[in-house]
């Protein structure tokens, strides 16, 4: 039993990680029907951008302060990079045929992650441990702290998207803007605005996501951002894509299965498994599990 | 436009025929890779460009033929041409059995699927499934080409091989564009609805299209195991499937946007070495201003032939 | 139209004919290492090295009145472009090749080589490497199995260990290197609780580490490379796992503790010495000599063993007074007095193996400094 635990405790940490990436991807698809692909190689980058900012800016203070600091720099950081992304890359291609965005996307997603190499690399960088190592033991089941820390802020960050998504008017202004665009502009709202609101919510979420992974796993690489964005991007569909509930679902579920099935079946087969998970469930129930809130049809 | 075509294939063609005999084997080496990619990028327009389904899986059927060549050779001493019908046919036989099911998935889905299923195929070959695919070191030390009991061990035995199995494409896709299944093609890219109407199955000619250019791309495979001698996983994986994927939209779908594409990828690198480590950043910046500057690609496919993605939509997202 | 281009032909035939003689005049000595990927450090350092120890036979006349022209090829520590460097090397003529680091790059590179009779020597350490049978290859360094005998012995007999996990990835060196050290702990009469394989680079190995904590070992050897090895060390401590913790010498690495972090403290290191520890008077001056011209200590041993192979190689050309590389690979084979060498004595096996080996158990500090707690 206390194996079966400790397997849910480590899905629900990697989970919260994927559910926070896949945000980034069902919002953006969720107003521009884009699979963002860049999204994964920003989160990588975020984790980069959170280490310079660390050993550069900061000059390797390790405080409560500082850690806060990295998290809110390297959200602007990259939150700056994602409406460079989408004034460049994207906006000059959303009245031209739908695969030129997905191939302007792909392009971005090179062009991020080679940049990270030219900058900081290609051998893997090293994070210092800025978050004590505390563990608890309780019965057998063991936590630490940066665990804890994980699951709570992005939990805390997922109920005040949902919460801003559904009460205040720029939520209702987003939600318009992915049912039809051409509706939401008669309505007077300024869908450039909502757009570029997207990308820096979408942003700053995957660059909270990349340092948890520096924070966690500590080693970064310059190629990781494929990864942990395809993981999302699952994720996301598995919640339904354009689904904000949907990817947090999506991710917690995805991480859980992961964790399931390489401590129970076998981790080397775990890619595999994922995928025919995906594949089933977009046989049975295309829409995902939560079903998605994207108005039209390819 | 038309004069390129009566002229400039042909001229291409006799270029391509002598070019390896004037070429050290270090160009040989690079000219034999053009060939190949060209190839597989040919497969993956069979399925992208002229079918319309978004397969970025394209590096799966690729693999399989190399893996199957190598596995052939390696463990049960098939000379390396006796391995190409079963190169062709059992990613063909794959093509249609992968595509059964999701064939009618919409464009995203179906090009997050195809990832899966590259993925998956990657996963099986690192593990070593069966005891035969070597790990994640592959199989290496395949044997050389051989004719009627002649060995051919110059890089030219290989280059004229890979340049037949070229023409062999080339051929393919011209039938196809003139035969009844081409046309039904073509119909349903333009029209699915319509052409479903006028009573083609588009189903069959959907999964018709998956499994010949998944038994081409098993072919090129093939030639590819024959070159290095060895087959890996990471040559196979799906960073490679979107390169496929990208060159044949960036292209626009033509042959000379193909070739352009195959050039810029994998053989441009090769003669600036010194910007290697940028190579990636390069090319995805230039897909970028490509997509940006010509959205239906660098070279669109000639009116009556453009597919239905690259003509531009009302309204996006319906 | 045939006779002009037969002429052109010609012409061409004739230019690179006479480039060919006019480059004859220099050893090509190539580099296969993994400049870039995730052994980069490691790879860089082979570089390195042999650019010195190339510079340093230069100044002094060369090899036989030839300068060395060394030529590099990035095989990024994966089979598949291990393999095109490979042909790509034996293209542009060299005589001998130096690396790579892992065994999968020099074991996919192996048979081009052999084919083309030129010389490889890498510090790859998987069995395997040797057994195919090549004149062509020697190994620089210590096989596999020497170190399975090493390891098994240190933890069933000094350490007495009763439940011994073991861990892998799937590269050729990590499998090889913990199949042989299971087999050589139960030869040892020692008890193997499990043995479990992790994907490299995957980073989250909490539910392989689950699973093995349920087992209940006292300790766990991990056999595959530091990227991976300082993670498991995290992981291992924060899931409250209180096995010791052995890394295998692809372990032996300044990253192992700086991922690991807090977590380093206490773990052991099986390898041979490190640069700094080396006691020979050739080691002391070209490892001065390496930092004086980079800046910074050799990575590890593994490029000095490197540098040794390409030493040793030259030494046997020089002796035959002949660049050929059968002669010098059938000198090599049958040396009657072993060459002194920055890594201590080389001298080679009739399978191309070195002969020797010296391990060392190295615990890792509060402060990231390894002390060696046991020798062979």
């Amino acid at each position: 039993m206390d194996i079966f635990l400790q397997q849910l405790a480590n899905g629900l940490t990697i989970g919260s990680i994927f559910a926070l990436v896949a945000l980034g991807y069902t919002m953006v698809y969720g107003v521009m029907k884009l699979i963002n692909f860049a999204h994964g190689d920003m989160v990588a980058a975020s984790a980069f951008v959170g280490l310079t900012i660390y050993t550069q800016v900061m000059g390797q203070a390790t405080s409560l302060v500082a850690v806060i600091a990295i998290f809110f720099l390297s959200a602007a950081v990259m939150a700056c990079v994602g409406i460079i992304l989408e004034r460049l890359a994207y906006r000059p291609l959303r009245e031209a045929p739908r695969l030129s965005a997905v191939v302007s996307a792909l392009g971005a997603s090179l062009m991020i992650q080679n940049g990270i190499m030219l900058i900081w690399g290609p051998q893997m960088r090293i994070f210092p441990e800025l978050i004590p190592q505390v563990y608890w033991d309780i019965n057998g089941v063991v936590i630490s702290l940066i665990q804890v820390l994980i699951l709570v802020l992005s939990l805390g960050l997922m109920i005040a998207l949902y919460l801003f998504v559904e009460k205040t008017r720029m939520g209702a202004a987003i939600r318009a803007s992915a049912i039809d665009q051409d509706a939401a502009r008669l309505m007077g709202i300024n869908v450039n605005r909502i757009i570029a609101i997207i990308f820096i919510i979408g942003s700053s979420l995957g660059a909270v996501g990349g340092l948890f992974i520096g924070l966690y796993y500590r080693g970064i690489t310059f190629n990781m951002g494929w990864q942990y964005g395809l993981y999302a991007f699952i994720a996301a569909i598995l919640g339904g894509i354009g689904n904000i509930p949907g990817a947090m679902l999506g991710g917690m579920m995805l991480g859980l299965f992961q964790a399931f099935i390489a401590g129970y079946i076998s981790s080397t087969w775990a890619d595999a498994f994922t995928f025919i998970l995906l594949i089933l469930i977009l046989i049975v129930r295309p829409t995902g599990l939560l079903g998605e809130r994207v108005a039209g049809k390819v | 436009m038309k004069n390129l075509e009566r002229f400039g294939f042909p001229a291409l063609i006799v270029v391509m025929a002598i070019m390896p005999n004037l070429l050290n084997p270090r160009w040989q080496a690079v000219a034999i890779t053009f060939l190949i990619f060209t190839v597989v990028a040919l497969s993956q327009d069979i399925i992208l460009g002229k079918a319309g389904m978004f397969n970025m899986g394209q590096a799966l059927f690729f693999g399989m033929g190399a893996y199957i060549t190598a596995i052939l050779n390696s463990q049960y001493g098939w000379p390396l041409l006796a391995t190409i019908p079963v190169a062709i046919l059992l990613p063909a036989l794959f093509g249609v059995l992968l595509s059964g099911p999701i064939i009618h998935l919409r464009g995203d889905y179906l090009l997050v699927v195809t990832i899966g299923f590259n993925i998956v195929f990657i996963q099986v070959v690192q593990n070593n499934l069966g005891g035969i695919t070597g790990g994640p070191n592959g199989i290496f030390g395949l044997d050389s080409l051989s004719l009627f009991g002649t060995q051919l061990t110059s890089q030219l035995a290989v280059y004229y091989f890979a340049f037949a199995v070229l023409l062999l494409t080339l051929g393919i896709m011209r039938n196809l564009e003139k035969s009844k299944a081409g046309r039904a093609l073509h119909y349903l890219r333009e029209d699915h609805l319509a052409a479903e109407s006028i009573g083609i199955n588009t189903r069959v000619y959907k999964i018709f299209a998956f499994a010949l250019g998944a038994g081409i791309a098993g072919l090129a495979g093939t030639v590819f195991a024959t070159q290095y001698s060895a087959v890996s996983p990471e040559a196979f994986e799906f960073i490679q499937s979107v390169l496929f994927f990208s060159i044949v939209l960036v292209g626009g779908s033509s042959m000379p946007g193909i070739l352009l594409g195959v050039f810029m990828m994998f053989v441009l690198p090769e003669i600036f070495r010194e910007f290697a480590t940028w190579r990636f950043f390069i090319f995805g910046f230039a897909m970028i201003l490509a997509m940006i500057l010509r959205p239906r690609g660098i070279w669109p496919a000639t009116f009556g032939k453009i597919p239905k993605f690259l003509i531009k939509e009302s309204n996006h997202g319906a | 139209m045939k006779r002009t281009f037969r002429n052109i032909l010609l012409t061409l035939f004739t230019i690179v004919l006479m480039a060919g003689l006019s480059w004859a005049d220099t050893l090509k000595v190539g580099v296969q290492a993994p400049i870039t990927g995730s052994y980069a450090n490691e790879g860089q350092g082979i570089e390195n090295g042999v650019r010195l120890m190339a510079a340093q036979i230069n100044a002094k006349g060369g090899v036989m009145g030839r300068q060395i022209e060394v030529i590099v090829c990035d095989d990024q520590g994966t089979a598949m472009a291990a393999a095109i460097c490979a042909k790509d090397l034996v293209n542009k003529g060299v005589a001998m090749v130096i690396g790579s680091y892992t065994s999968t790059a020099a074991e996919a590179a192996q048979k081009t080589y052999f084919n083309a009779g030129v010389l490889q020597t890498s510090d790859g350490t998987a069995d395997s490497l040797t057994e195919h049978g090549y004149w062509t290859f020697l190994r620089n360094s210590f096989p596999n199995s020497a170190e399975a005998v090493f390891a098994a012995n240190y933890m069933v007999n000094v350490k007495s260990y009763k439940r011994i996990a073991v861990i892998s990835d799937f590269s050729s060196y990590a499998a090889g290197l913990a199949e042989a050290t299971v087999a050589e702990i139960k030869k040892a009469g020692g008890n193997v609780v499990t043995y479990a394989k992790i994907k490299a680079d995957s980073q989250n190995f909490t539910p392989v580490l689950t699973n093995i904590k349920s087992k209940n070992p006292d300790v766990i050897f991990f056999a595959g490379y530091y990227s991976d090895g300082g993670q498991l060390r995290a992981q291992q401590k924060a899931l409250g796992i209180k096995a010791d913790f052995i890394g295998g010498d692809a372990n032996d690495n300044a990253d192992f503790a700086k991922l690991a972090g807090s977590s380093a403290k206490g773990a052991l290191i099986i390898n041979v010495p490190s640069p700094d520890a080396l006691p020979y008077e050739i080691a002391k001056t070209f490892i001065a000599d390496y930092q004086r011209t980079y800046g910074m200590m050799p990575p590890s041993i593994w490029g000095l063993m490197n540098i040794d192979g390409m030493r040793a190689i030259i030494h046997a050309m020089e002796h035959n007074q002949s660049f050929d590389t059968k002669k010098a690979a059938d000198y090599l084979h049958n040396m009657d007095k072993p060459l002194e060498g920055i890594t201590g004595s080389i001298s080679f096996a009739a399978d191309g193996n070195r002969i020797g080996g010296a391990y060392v158990v190295k615990e890792i500090q509060a402060d990231n400094s390894y002390k060696v707690i046991y020798a062979q």
